[in-house]
């Protein structure tokens, strides 16, 4: 912009006089921020009709100054002084506020804190919760796996009631048991799931009778063309009691 | 007395700031003919009445002196413009115009401004003699717009000139005005 132009455009008349729109005076407010000389032009033309002004002043009436000085004194009045009664009340409020805000501080607080130990425990149920889940997901994802293998496990003549699933991923070698009818062993003995892997067992881990129905996640193996369960003392054999064996199952992989 | 008889402009905001009562008699001895002139030249018929809002202005400015911001314009400018908003408010006021009976005042506004041969003439003061060097056509626009206080558009709307038309003219007015004023 052509600042000159600007200047001689009547503009510095419009603003000083009260006459320009909004955006026009942002727009000059801006633009003396930039260019002194639009300032020293403005003040030029205020001075100029000050004096015009002051030259053409009409005298009021002198009791319109009595008016005025009467107005401000008492406006004065009204906002400094305070009479004492208010002043004591307003204090005596103010103890009554502290004494109330007190009391509340503290019930908030107690308030506060059992509700902090309240959160935390659920906190703490909802994270176990969680976790549970996730774990449910991945099982029953691995379980519904098209990879996955699923063992039907029959009874043997030593057991013919006894069935269970074994679920097998070949691919990320997980093993998952799910009991489906074991009977209930003294509680010195467990039943002990093997992978016969070219004709040698392998323990793939323990489990009880009451783990029915739960998805139990056994130890993993790559190769298998069959499982097995056997009754072994609790915690388990280096290597299984044929004799004692409950159920078998087949894998479609042997080789 | 050590009281200061006089004082530049800085210092007199600064002492009015202060809530300084020698100050703001200094204020009202010199400013106070001045506002009293541009706020007759609005309110034109009546002497009561502008003398009331002679008095409204300075006690507005008493108030309102903290809000007075010396990088937009001098102090005189910043009273000007109070004493020209109060009177114009005060035009248009109902008290006002149920005080002038037998004239319905929005329409005698309209009929008088839009008829530049009508404009009041009679004790021209102030800024109206300017406006006497003014062609008709402009003259009436700038009479309405800073003696009315009508904006552009209702200007435009009123006059029935394109708005772009009201602006130039004022603008031009307003030129003119100001080297009336070297």
């Amino acid at each position: 912009m052509n600042i000159k132009e600007y200047i001689e455009s009547g503009i510095i008349e419009s603003y000083v006089m009260g006459l320009a729109s909004e955006s026009e005076r942002a727009e000059f407010e801006r633009l003396s921020a930039q260019h002194p000389e639009l300032v020293a032009a403005r003040r030029k033309f205020e001075e100029k009709l000050e004096a015009y002004a002051s030259e053409n002043a009409v005298p009021p009436p002198p009791e319109v100054k009595v008016k005025v000085f009467k107005a401000i004194i008492n406006m004065e009045n009204s906002t400094n002084a305070r009479p004492s009664g208010l002043l004591r009340f307003v204090a005596a409020a103010a103890v009554v506020l502290l004494v109330a805000m007190g009391y509340l501080y503290f019930q908030t607080r107690q308030e506060n804190r059992d509700l902090s130990s309240a959160n935390d425990r659920l906190r703490d149920k909802v994270t176990e919760t969680d976790s549970i889940l996730k774990q449910i997901i991945g099982e029953q994802k691995a379980i519904s796996d098209s990879n996955t293998l699923v063992v039907n496990m029959v009874g043997t003549k030593a057991a013919p009631k006894s069935s269970a699933n074994v679920y097998w991923d070949s691919a990320s070698s997980k093993v998952y048991l799910v009991v489906r009818n074991m009977p209930e062993l003294p509680s010195d003995q467990q039943y002990q799931l093997w992978a016969l892997i070219d004709g040698k067992p392998a323990d793939l881990g323990v489990f009880d009778a009451r783990d029915q129905k739960v998805i139990l996640q056994m130890k993993g193996t790559k190769r298998a063309q069959a499982f097995a369960i056997t009754i072994e003392k609790k915690g388990g054999s280096p290597s299984p009691t044929l004799e004692k064996m409950q159920s078998q199952g087949k894998t479609m992989l042997t080789q | 007395m050590g009281i200061p008889t006089t004082y530049t402009e800085q210092e007199l905001v600064l002492a009015l700031k202060e809530r300084n009562n020698q100050a703001f008699g200094f204020l009202y001895d010199h400013y106070a003919g001045a506002l009293y002139s541009i706020i007759k030249q609005i309110i034109v018929d009546n002497n009561e009445l502008a003398s009331d809002v002679l008095q409204e202005v300075f006690i507005n400015i008493w108030r309102k002196i903290d809000t007075y911001d010396p990088s937009k314009g001098r102090l005189f400018t910043w009273m000007l413009n109070i004493a020209r908003n109060a009177s114009i408010d005060t035009l248009r006021s109902k008290s006002y115009q149920n005080s002038q009976k037998n004239q319905e005042l929005p329409d005698n506004v309209y009929k008088e401004a839009a008829n530049p041969f009508t404009l009041p003439n009679v004790d021209n003061i102030g800024l109206k003699k300017v406006l006497e060097t003014l062609r008709p056509e402009h003259r009436v626009l700038v009479e309405m717009a800073y003696f009315k206080g009508f904006t552009h558009e209702e200007i435009a709307e009123i006059m029935a000139i394109p708005l772009g038309t009201v602006k130039t003219r004022i603008r031009n007015a307003l030129l003119l005005l100001r080297q009336f004023l070297k």
